[in-house]
């Protein structure tokens, strides 16, 4: 069964004939070809396929694709300006924070709402933050660190 | 920035479910629900009626177009005890464990699939199962493989040194238990691949997420009855591999399926059939006894050692040959007499075993740092001081170990007392005294691990091939490509940076290609990356560095012996007008004036293209399966942990670890894997464990209850470093990436043992999770 949706992604309006049983990780990718969100568990456990719903974090393997009509949704491919990285995804480079990549773009989406909605933090916090977004690689204190330098850009100004 | 990291940071991911052919339709295998089990008969009739579904293959297919699968290592082939049995990807005439593969639908969309695989009908006799080691090992035990008489797959036996001697010096001889959970890398994208056949060319296309492309060849024409020549694997992004992507055979059905269809086909692993179908690891069980003197000294090791390898480990990965060295590394850091081991490995109806990060290494080491743990606690001496005591002294490398490895260099005792220093063990120990005054139970564990790394089989698969090509384009961009597959372990950087070290030219010059299976090599695993692809590629661009420098002398009229190449510009040392761009000296090879300007005895030598490739091979690699590996690097960990007697929870108050990888190839990407190593051994100490039931069902198949650790459950880490160069290998680099995750489950295991020593706890086994330690201090309390 078909369903008509009207969505926002990344300041774009979509129309869509979305399947009653997709959810939005399935139109996210297979129909807006939007690669950054990445599917890990289908199950809402490993955060490598969060994007912003209206400016909150959500796995999207757990929205149904019809359950996103009206909505905005922000994946890292919004946070480009032109080709020009986000000082967030820069942070992550310079602080070798990427290393399959995987889980990268979940936890940058998850990162852009934690900055953005916190003034103050501690690393506690930030920990408990993140702690839904599972990364294999870097034990997450690479990921920690980048966190704390975007924290430095964006309060220096560097920040959009 | 690497080209990868911009990429990647960006969303540009090349991952195999990112990859569209047209009309690409989808692969879902359909799983036992049984451990054990005959299938009497499959219809699948109903399922094939379904509008979308292109094909279904069984067991019956894949018996009449397949060959079995072939086997990954054969020490058969030197008398020893062990099986290969004949094996499919799809089972053919009875499922041995549950999850096991019993057909695989092709459709126009994975959600087709799955609503067909509702529809096949499947008649199965169940058969009695046994997931328990022990249970197998006895004469009446169900049979896996009804053709073998029991389940016993390999049995070896190792004699090292003189145990009898050590024994009879002995003052004290000391019983150690130890138990490992099943737990395996589960990386967050599971196994994948894309498979398109082409028939006019008759060549089968893939792209795989696999840690070895060139292997994966093999296997996979192997089992289809293709030339290798007709068959190519393009490494995909690969989202995390720590062993798991060393198995090909369900590419093997993927290949089958574009075969049959005639359409490219994508498998993208769900990740419950990744937990439920492996490769999973660990799962060993130690029993023995240490012979010791009252002074600390210690003589010999005698132990039965136990795997469970669940179905055959030999066809659908390399399990069983990782007992070799779970067995040769048991000496570990020390100077030991003797050391005797009987091994099992033994099959049950669980799913296949294949690496995980330390694949068999891991398990003689932390047997050996739990063996030092009880030394320490009966002849009350600090762990550190009867490591001290026992330890190889830096003077006497290359030390040839009694299993036969050959050390490359080392300073056991500075690596451990940087460790003590950065972990502020006395203070802790301090600090430990005064919280069990009021009730709280802090704990300080160490662990040291000497990690074989770089292995050369012989026998099976992992023989140790390697090549590396470094080329300069037309335009003066360097292309580098080699066997070190890119799995999140920061080869495309190390790479970048070696290159460009040794040829003097910038980062951005240097492009790393995708690894394929057209470059002959094994791939990345057993830490090798630093070592084997790493070495040909040092090889290959001091070859093409010095043609470089020969041709710029050409064409700037100057001795070869004063040219220098600095950001790609060649400059004389003597003369500083005379000066050229790589940019300017490919224009002169390729077209202006091309290879018939060069000079003559590089024609006569055939030497007129800027194209070298190398391969590099271990010297201390022999045809003795004991000792195969090229470097040991070591490192030392300490971790401080409390306990919560009342909840059995445990938290890490401080861990400190120290590393030798010899020379540092690029200083954030080993720590990035010794982060990432450290935190997989925290999950495994205490929280991460596949639960079997006697049935044989696995209880907890996905992230929801295989509890991996969260940025929660990761502490701060203190890092040092020591370089100690190995003289074996080019710039004195060691393989790094395995020595942690063993370290670190170690340390923590025998600090929650020094936490509840007041309780006389003996921690038989991994993980120690809070039901166990309440468990273990309540059976402590008689309870």
């Amino acid at each position: 069964m078909k369903v008509p949706i009207e969505t926002k992604v990344n300041n774009k309006p979509y129309k869509l004939e979305v399947e009653a049983r997709s959810t939005l990780l399935d139109i996210l990718r297979d129909e807006l070809k939007i690669k950054s969100v990445h599917r890990g568990c289908e199950d809402g456990e490993c955060g490598a396929c969060t994007v912003l719903l209206n400016g909150k974090p959500v796995c999207s393997c757990l929205v149904l694709a019809p359950q996103v009509g009206g909505a905005e949704i922000t994946t890292v491919e919004g946070l480009l300006k032109d080709d020009e990285l986000h000082p967030l995804m820069l942070a992550f480079v310079e602080n070798h924070a990427i290393q399959c990549g995987y889980c990268t773009p979940g936890v940058i989406m998850t990162a852009y709402y934690l900055l953005n909605n916190l003034t103050e933090f501690t690393d506690e916090e930030l920990r408990k933050g993140i702690e839904g977004n599972l990364c294999r690689c870097t034990g997450y204190i690479h990921i920690i660190k980048a966190i704390k330098t975007a924290k430095e850009y964006k309060d220096s100004g560097n920040w959009w | 920035m690497t080209q990868r990291e911009r990429r990647l940071i960006s969303g540009d991911g090349f991952y195999v479910d990112d990859i569209e052919l047209p009309n690409i339709v989808h692969c879902v295998f359909v799983g036992s629900p049984y451990a054990h089990a005959r299938i009497k008969s499959i219809d699948v009739s109903r399922a094939l009626k379904v509008t979308g579904v292109l094909a279904v293959i069984t067991g019956r297919e894949v018996a009449e177009l397949m060959d079995p699968l072939p086997a990954t290592s054969n020490y058969g082939a030197i008398g020893w005890h062990w099986r290969t049995p004949k094996a499919y990807p799809i089972a053919v005439d009875k499922v041995r464990y549950q999850g096991e593969p019993v057909a695989a639908i092709i459709a126009e969309h994975p959600y087709i699939a799955l609503d067909a695989a509702d529809l096949i009908d499947i008649e199965y006799e169940p058969l009695p199962p046994v997931s328990d080691i022990n249970e197998a090992m006895q004469p009446e035990s169900p049979l896996v493989y009804e053709e073998w008489g029991d389940n016993i797959q390999v049995h070896l036996e190792f004699n090292f040194g003189d145990v009898d001697a050590a024994f009879k010096e002995a003052e004290r001889v000391l019983p150690v238990s130890w138990h490992e959970a099943r737990v395996s890398g589960f990386p967050i994208e599971s196994r994948g691949c894309v498979a398109s056949y082409d028939k006019v060319t008759g060549m089968l296309n893939m792209w795989s997420s696999t840690q070895a492309p060139f292997l994966g060849r093999q296997y996979i024409s192997s089992a289809l009855r293709l030339p290798t020549s007709k068959v190519r694997i393009v490494a995909a992004d690969v989202g995390g591999a720590f062993g798991n992507k060393l198995n090909w055979w369900k590419d093997t059905v993927v290949g089958l399926g574009s075969i049959v269809t005639g359409r490219p086909v994508k498998w993208v692993e769900s990740k419950r059939e990744l937990f439920l179908t492996g490769s999973h690891n660990r799962d060993v069980t130690w029993d023995g006894e240490v012979a010791v003197k009252n002074d600390g000294s210690i003589l010999g090791v005698k132990a039965k050692f136990l795997k469970d390898l669940g179905v055959e480990g030999t066809n659908r990965g390399s399990a069983a040959m990782g007992m070799v060295p779970a067995c040769c590394s048991v000496p570990n850091a020390y100077r030991l007499k003797g050391v005797k081991i009987e091994a099992y490995g033994i099959v049950t109806n669980k799913s296949p075993y294949c690496a995980y990060r330390g694949y068999g290494k891991d398990k003689g080491i932390k047997f050996m740092e739990r063996i030092i743990q009880v030394v320490s606690r009966e002849l009350d001496i600090e762990p550190e001081q009867v490591r001290l005591r026992n330890f190889i002294q830096p003077h006497e490398f290359p030390y040839k170990q009694l299993t036969g490895y050959v050390y490359d260099s080392g300073d056991y005792p500075a690596v451990l007392r940087k460790v003590l220093k950065l972990g502020e063990i006395n203070s802790w120990r301090e600090k430990q005294g005064q919280a069990r005054k009021q009730g709280k139970y802090i704990g300080v564990g160490v662990a040291f691990v000497v990690e074989p790394a770089g292995v050369a089989a012989p026998h099976c698969i992992y023989g140790g091939l390697t090549q590396a090509r470094v080329s300069i384009t037309s335009e003066g961009l360097v292309e580098v490509e080699s066997d070190q597959t890119e799995i999140g372990q920061g080869s495309d950087i190390t790479r970048t940076k070696v290159a460009a070290n040794i040829l003097g030219v910038r980062l951005d010059d240097i492009e790393v290609k995708r690894d394929t299976s057209d470059m002959p090599g094994s791939g990345v695993y057993s830490s090798r990356g630093a070592i084997y692809p790493t070495g040909a590629l040092i090889r290959a661009a001091r070859e093409l560095k010095a043609r470089m420098i020969k041709l710029a002398g050409h064409f700037l009229n100057e001795e070869a012996a004063h040219i220098d190449i600095t950001d790609g510009v060649f400059h004389s040392t003597k003369d500083p007008t005379k000066r050229m761009s790589l940019k300017e000296l490919a224009d002169c090879v390729y077209f202006r004036p091309g290879p018939r300007g060069l000079p003559q005895d590089m024609q006569a030598k055939h030497e007129v293209l800027l194209d070298v490739s190398a391969s590099w091979f271990s010297p201390n690699t022999t045809q003795n399966p004991t000792s195969t590996y090229a470097t040991y690097c070591s490192g030392a960990d300490i971790a401080v942990v409390e306990v919560d007697v009342e909840t059995g929870a445990v938290s890490i108050l401080k861990y400190a670890h120290v590393h030798d990888a010899g020379t540092l190839l690029d200083k954030d990407v080993v720590e990035g894997q010794i982060f990432g190593g450290i935190v997989q051994g925290i999950g495994e100490a205490l929280s991460e464990e596949l639960v079997y039931t006697k049935s044989g069902e696995l209880l907890n198949n996905s992230y929801t209850d295989y509890m991996m650790p969260t940025a929660q459950d990761s502490p701060d880490i203190v890092l040092g470093h020591v370089e100690t160069l190995s003289p074996f290998t080019e710039l004195g680099q060691k393989g790094i990436g395995e020595a942690p995750p063993i370290g670190a489950k170690v340390a923590i295991i025998n600090a929650i043992e020094n936490a509840l020593s007041p309780f006389k706890i003996r921690v038989p086994e991994s993980p120690a999770t809070r039901e166990r330690v309440r468990k273990w201090i309540l059976e402590s309390q008689g309870g």
